[in-house]
């Protein structure tokens, strides 16, 4: 593991996506700072990192689209796939090699609050709070941009569709706003949804009958509580589509507070796409 | 060693390789033979552990590629079609990276690396990068990874592709000389070159096993169609009524007549006719001038193979 981890990180460096992804971060982070704290005199420093979130998106896939795609393209997938390593080392050598670019972003931004430390009072736990919170949230959005990344073998593709991806997470909370609240949406929204899994299972599994049966016992289950318990269905689609805002759960780090929940949150996404990367590169060698 | 049971890779209704089984003994060099997309690759990477068969096992040194991966694996060194070398790194980078996630202790790296650098005659291009390399070079620096950590197990996927003709006779030494203590599987679709360096060949088509023979067995077993060219000084006629009274001879065409010379093409079934016509020719008292055996070539027989296959196919 720590073998692709150090060429991984090797070739972030010699092939300078390394130095530019860091760059074209610091330069991001370097304007709202600028103009924020230095010009606009807040002593905030948070208000920076809860505002580059659209850029942030952006930058993410530049680094993690050829995670897995550029491997698989050239074949030298080959040689780490038949290598005595396991998969899973692999991808995780992968993931902290790209996670090491953000940690490198990150630790430079820890100096900022100490710089504006030196004109004023500042509130240092709430400003490393948010640090931390957008460490995690990069952590959780890497490994999401790294399944992408596996799942195709064309890393422009890989960087649209973890861009878009993002962009959809980005605006839940948005979208969750215009949402309708009764229950008669709330059944069919979830109807829907019940259904894009059925055919996501098909497609992955190849099997109408499972795909049929969870897709039939998971609809009259839907139906009988909205026909016995309609009250289930209370706010039920804003919270499920909440699961899917990451921008949602930072912005409680924004206040300073360190929710245990969040960190769990966040860190559970970052197994399950390094779990989910794993199935996809297996599955890919029983096709 | 080797065990291939009974593999079958299926892609929907086509079958990239179906119900193969053969053993590669230790020691031994395997030839695969094999027309281009006839599931050439698909097995070696199958073997390797690359992709996942439909059915059917693969046992390597007793370990099965599925179940015990990483047992398997570490007895084993590829090159794939295309080597899988990273054109960011110099070919001494790309080779510790190699020794590493083959965990080849670290002691033993720089040892390991320095000779399968020397083996393959790159050790004056270490610290270029690969990106800079000739295909030539890249190959032999993806035959130097496949070398390294010493594996019992050597697989090669057309190690000679894209290289000229001097490469391909240093290649051929090379791997001949790790044949002393390797077990080797190599495919090529040159015969030739299966010839020059292995101790068996399997002729695979469309998927399916059509020979699994020692190279000397499989001329031998083609020799339905034995060939003995002769030149005789005598009249044409006389000569065919002459080795037609032989019984094994089949038939005899006359090629060519000069100067009284002819030239004659005496097939026979199975059995080696040249004492016999020796006989024969000294019993009439004609001069021979010259007598040779001609077993088949690997590609006559490779050609024949296929269009027997291909016909009794029609048949049925």
């Amino acid at each position: 593991m720590l073998a692709v981890y150090k060429k991984e990180l090797r070739s972030y460096f010699t092939s300078m996506i390394g130095f530019v992804f860091i760059a074209l971060f610091l330069v991001v982070v370097g304007i709202y700072f600028t103009s924020y704290n230095l010009v606009a005199g807040y002593a905030n420093f948070d208000y920076v990192l809860q505002s580059i979130g659209l850029l942030f998106i952006i930058l993410i896939p530049t680094v993690t689209m050829r995670m897995i795609a550029e491997e698989t393209k050239s074949k030298t997938d080959q040689l780490l796939y038949t290598s005595p390593l396991t998969i899973e080392k692999i991808v995780l050598g992968k993931y902290l090699a790209v996670y090491t670019l953000f940690l490198i972003v990150v630790a430079i931004i820890c100096f900022y609050p100490l710089i504006l430390g030196q004109f004023g009072v500042i509130d240092y736990p709430l400003a490393y709070a948010n640090i931390f919170g957008f460490a995690l949230m990069g952590a959780a959005y890497m490994a999401i941009g790294m399944f992408i990344s596996s799942t195709t073998e064309n890393q422009m593709i890989a960087a649209v569709l973890s861009f878009l991806v993002f962009l959809i997470t980005y605006l839940m909370s948005y979208i969750v706003q215009v949402v309708p609240g009764d229950h008669l949406s709330a059944w069919i929204i979830f109807s829907v949804v019940n259904l894009l899994i059925a055919v996501v299972l098909y497609t992955s599994l190849k099997n109408i009958n499972v795909a049929l049966i969870f897709a039939g016992v998971v609809e009259v289950i839907l139906t009988v509580i909205y026909v016995i318990k309609p009250s289930f269905y209370d706010g039920a689609v804003v919270k499920f589509l909440n699961w899917f805002s990451l921008f949602e759960r930072y912005k409680a780090f924004g206040l300073g507070i360190i929710d245990f929940g969040s960190v769990i949150y966040y860190l559970s996404l970052v197994f399950l796409f390094w779990f989910l990367t794993v199935q996809t590169i297996k599955k890919r060698r029983w096709n | 060693m080797i065990e291939v049971s009974n593999l079958v890779k299926q892609y929907g209704d086509h079958y990239a390789v179906d119900h193969l089984s053969f053993t590669v003994e230790e020691g031994e060099v395997l030839g695969f033979l094999v027309p281009n997309g006839a599931g050439k690759s698909t097995t070696m990477n199958i073997i390797t552990g690359y992709i996942s068969a439909t059915e059917g096992t693969v046992t390597i040194n007793g370990h099965d590629i599925l179940d015990e991966p990483e047992e398997a694996k570490k007895c084993m060194g590829y090159l794939p079609e295309i080597p899988p070398v990273y054109p960011e790194m110099t070919v001494k980078e790309y080779l510790n990276f190699v020794a590493e996630i083959k965990g080849v202790k670290k002691e033993d790296r720089f040892d390991d690396v320095m000779n399968a650098m020397e083996m393959t005659k790159i050790t004056n291009y270490q610290n270029r990068l690969i990106r800079h390399l000739s295909k030539g070079y890249r190959q032999r620096t993806g035959i130097a990874g496949a070398m390294i950590g010493n594996p019992d197990i050597i697989i090669l996927d057309e190690p000679t592709v894209g290289l000229d003709p001097s490469q391909i006779i240093e290649v051929r030494d090379l791997i001949r000389s790790l044949a002393k203590d390797h077990t080797i599987i190599l495919s090529s679709h040159i015969m030739q070159e299966i010839s020059a360096v292995c101790d068996r060949v399997l002729i695979i088509n469309k998927g399916k096993m059509i020979v699994n023979d020692s190279i000397k067995d499989l001329s031998k077993k083609m020799s339905g169609s034995n060939r003995l060219e002769l030149k005789l000084k005598a009249d044409a006629e006389e000569a065919k009524q002459m080795l037609l009274a032989i019984d094994e001879v089949e038939s005899v065409d006359v090629v060519s007549k000069e100067d009284g010379i002819i030239d004659l093409h005496v097939y026979s079934q199975d059995t080696d006719v040249r004492e016999k016509v020796f006989l024969a020719c000294a019993a009439t008292k004609t001069p021979i001038y010259g007598m040779s055996l001609i077993e088949m070539t690997l590609e006559e027989i490779f050609i024949k193979l296929i269009a027997n296959m291909e016909k009794e196919k029609e048949e049925a």
